[in-house]
């Protein structure tokens, strides 16, 4: 990593000329480079593609509920890989990919840190992740009866989460280490802080998983595969990354992204942002869910600790709301795609942190089932694909250089809108079976209506790649350095695609909002 | 093949990069530590409160060894500490005596940890017991590897005259995660080895 230090002058091609870090690069270009736009433009794809499996495999895994077509070690494997699949291979590393994109160009820095560690994170993840789907395909995985395809399913994964960890180191030195003068750490703008909070989370999260797959492997390989690789241990040591409250940790950078979208379609500087900034911390805080799990703390569940911070996860939301409001009360938002899918990962987030504040109440027996708390997933992580789908779309015009078409990003508002809301809504309705008699009847059409939400959220997913690509394909508007006209962040000074190097000289950074003070 | 496309370096070295990155990295390893021991206690804890005695019959875990392994990563703190102050000086006869001492005193808790496990007559299979144990002491090895590792390649460069009283980085990064890999073992001493 320290090689990094002396890392030669290479952004130029063999013949001379400047090399633009171009959305159209060549496969072999990517394949051999370094530059941070690359690696976070691999990261954006392949996440929103792992992320349509995902949603499909949730709808799959719906559609079995209603009419139960797949044997036990089948909905197993798909149960498992697809809450572990839509965290660790769609919404994390969308939300790394955005980071290692735009980090360094919103904190006013020539590159990432480590840009080879980045580079050999990214290729290590998308090899593992694809070396863990083929493990899952033939019985291995963490619920698979196959030994071998078992183990390769556990090293594939550990690879998966020691990668993307590695990839978190660099993106969150970036945001500490490598500010512009001027920049201190409260004005660095909101999705960079909102990557710090979650990288940090992540950081001091996933190694638990590394570690408990250590246990599995040594067990299995060495020992004598009763204890941690017995029948069904495994997944339940794992499963707490998929459950509140660390699975908001996967949602964590979604609010510094509205944050920035917001702010820039409503013109004005973002009101009360040492608020915000105080709740996505807050939130980040609480959403530390590495104890949560029976294997560590078996009557967590019955825990103070564990009921307080599921019901005061929802007081950060709120003020975020707060805040979200008073800017859009302050200024007359443009109406693009990414200013309305923030609002609504706005509000699906507070209806997830609602759910899950619902239940850890004990006298309403929502855990009596998996529904609520497969309905409160759903929800969580239907926010999180909605904040990285808005994301997407905002940056778009600076990741392509070319305008995108809002008409897909109007339809994706629509789509993602309502699978989320399907998607999770009617799973928590079920979750009210126990309690109150007459919903037995309905549980059969609600797991479809859940089912369609899932196949909706792959359809959104489908449409983020979609937009991003429309705004890559010839013939587009070209963008400019400010295709929203109203950025305030140092990401909107440079040329869209930024080129090696990012910037020139840049001026000392006074504000959190340095473009508004140029025009000052 | 392709062009040759990573960005150019940053015009100004900029300090803490490294630093900054290994302590990311320590918390995380530090974590993990947290979480087998964790897992350890619990599993120790439901085992005692069975009425069964936690190790094995025929296991022996002595205290020679870990404590010698102990006393002898402490003595390295004190030979790291020494490493960056004399870095930090410009000293660098001693900056050499010292990293290498260090590196000295790791290569020693490698191998005396790899003797107590040829002694402690704990089968791996013999169930959680032989599982945890070795699991925490293994991967504790291997911090202690990438320590090593870490503060060897700092030393060839700090050997290449790359480190200097203005700027020592490197040195105090391999220091830092030194630090918390000797942490680490003081509660692995405490908890495995003391409180058995």
């Amino acid at each position: 990593m320290a090689l990094t230090e002396s890392r030669p002058t290479t952004g130029h091609t063999a013949d001379g000329s400047e090399q633009s870090a171009s959305f159209s690069n060549s496969p072999m270009t990517v394949l051999g480079s370094g530059d941070h736009k690359s690696i976070g433009v691999v990261y954006i794809v392949a996440g929103l593609l792992f992320g349509i499996a995902g949603w499909i495999a949730s709808a799959v895994l719906s559609a079995h509920q209603a009419s139960d077509f797949l044997s036990d070690n089948a909905y197993l494997t798909l149960l498992s890989h697809s809450r572990v699949g839509l965290i660790l291979l769609a919404v994390i590393p969308i939300f790394i990919g955005i980071g290692t994109y735009v980090v360094p160009l919103q904190v006013g820095a020539n590159t990432i840190a480590f840009p080879r560690a980045a580079a050999m994170a990214l290729w290590t993840w998308l090899i593992s992740s694809a070396v863990l789907i083929v493990a899952n395909c033939i019985d291995g995985g963490l619920t698979g009866g196959s030994e071998k395809a078992f183990v390769l399913g556990l090293l594939s994964l550990a690879a998966v989460v020691l990668s993307l960890s590695l990839a978190a180191i660099c993106v969150v030195t970036t945001v500490v280490a490598l500010r512009t003068p001027g920049m201190r750490l409260d004005r660095v703008p909101m999705t960079s802080w909102s990557l710090f909070i979650a990288c940090s989370v992540w950081l001091i999260t996933l190694p638990a998983i590394v570690v408990e797959l250590l246990l599995i492997w040594i067990d299995v390989r060495y020992g004598n595969g009763q204890t941690f690789a017995a029948e069904g241990v495994p997944w339940q040591m794992v499963s707490w990354i998929s459950t509140q409250p660390q699975v908001y940790a996967a949602l964590l950078p979604a609010f510094g992204i509205l944050a920035d979208v917001i702010a820039t379609m409503s013109g004005r500087r973002l009101p009360q942002r040492n608020l915000f900034l105080g709740a996505v911390g807050a939130f980040g805080v609480l959403s530390v869910g590495v104890y949560a799990q029976r294997v560590l703390y078996p009557e967590y569940a019955d825990q103070a600790v564990w009921v307080g911070m599921s019901i005061l996860i929802v007081l950060p939301v709120l003020l975020m709301f707060a805040v979200v409001g008073s800017a859009l009360k302050a200024g007359k938002p443009k109406l693009a795609s990414p200013f309305a899918l923030s609002v609504i990962t706005l509000l699906v987030a507070l209806l997830g942190t609602l759910a899950g504040a619902l239940l850890v109440i004990s006298p309403l027996e929502l855990r009596e089932t998996d529904a609520f708390a497969m309905g409160q997933f759903n929800l969580i992580v239907g926010a999180a694909l909605i904040g990285a789908v808005a994301g997407v779309m905002y940056w778009a015009p600076k990741i392509t250089g070319r305008k995108a078409v809002d008409a897909i990003g109007g339809l994706n508002v629509l789509v993602l809108l309502g699978g989320a809301v399907l998607a999770g809504l009617p799973m928590c309705i079920i979750g009210f079976s126990t309690r109150f008699t007459g919903l037995e009847g309905a549980t059969d059409a609600l797991t479809w209506v859940s089912a369609i939400g899932c196949a909706l959220l792959a359809a959104g997913a489908l449409l983020g790649l979609l937009g991003l690509l429309s705004a890559a394909r010839r013939g587009a508007e070209d963008a400019g350095q400010n295709p929203w006209e109203s950025g305030q962040t140092l990401e909107w000074a440079c040329d869209s695609p930024p080129p090696t190097g990012n910037f020139g000289e840049l001026a000392v950074v006074r504000s959190a909002e340095p473009l508004l003070d140029e025009e000052a | 093949m392709a062009a040759h496309v990573l960005p150019p370096a940053p015009p100004v070295q900029r300090p803490r990069v490294l630093l900054v990155a290994t302590a990311f990295a320590a918390a995380a390893s530090f974590m993990g530590f947290v979480v087998l021991l964790g897992i350890y206690l619990n599993f120790r804890a439901s085992v005692v409160s069975a009425g069964s005695t936690w190790l094995p019959e025929g296991a022996k875990i002595p205290l020679q060894q870990p404590n010698a392994t102990f006393m002898t990563l402490l003595l390295s703190v004190i030979s790291m500490a020494w490493a960056v102050n004399a870095i930090s000086k410009n000293d660098r006869v001693n900056a050499y005596l010292a990293l290498g001492l260090t590196i000295s005193f790791g290569i020693a808790s490698i191998v005396m940890t790899w003797y107590l496990w040829t002694i402690m007559g704990l089968d791996i299979d013999s169930g959680a017991q032989g599982v945890l144990i070795y699991t925490i002491t293994g991967a504790h090895v291997a911090m202690m590897i990438v320590s090593v590792v870490f503060v060897a390649l700092m030393s060839i460069r700090a050997l290449g005259g790359q480190f200097n009283s203005r700027q020592h980085d490197g040195i105090s990064a391999a220091a830092l995660y030194w630090y918390v890999m000797v942490a680490v073992f003081a509660l692995i001493w405490l908890i495995i080895y003391v409180t058995k």
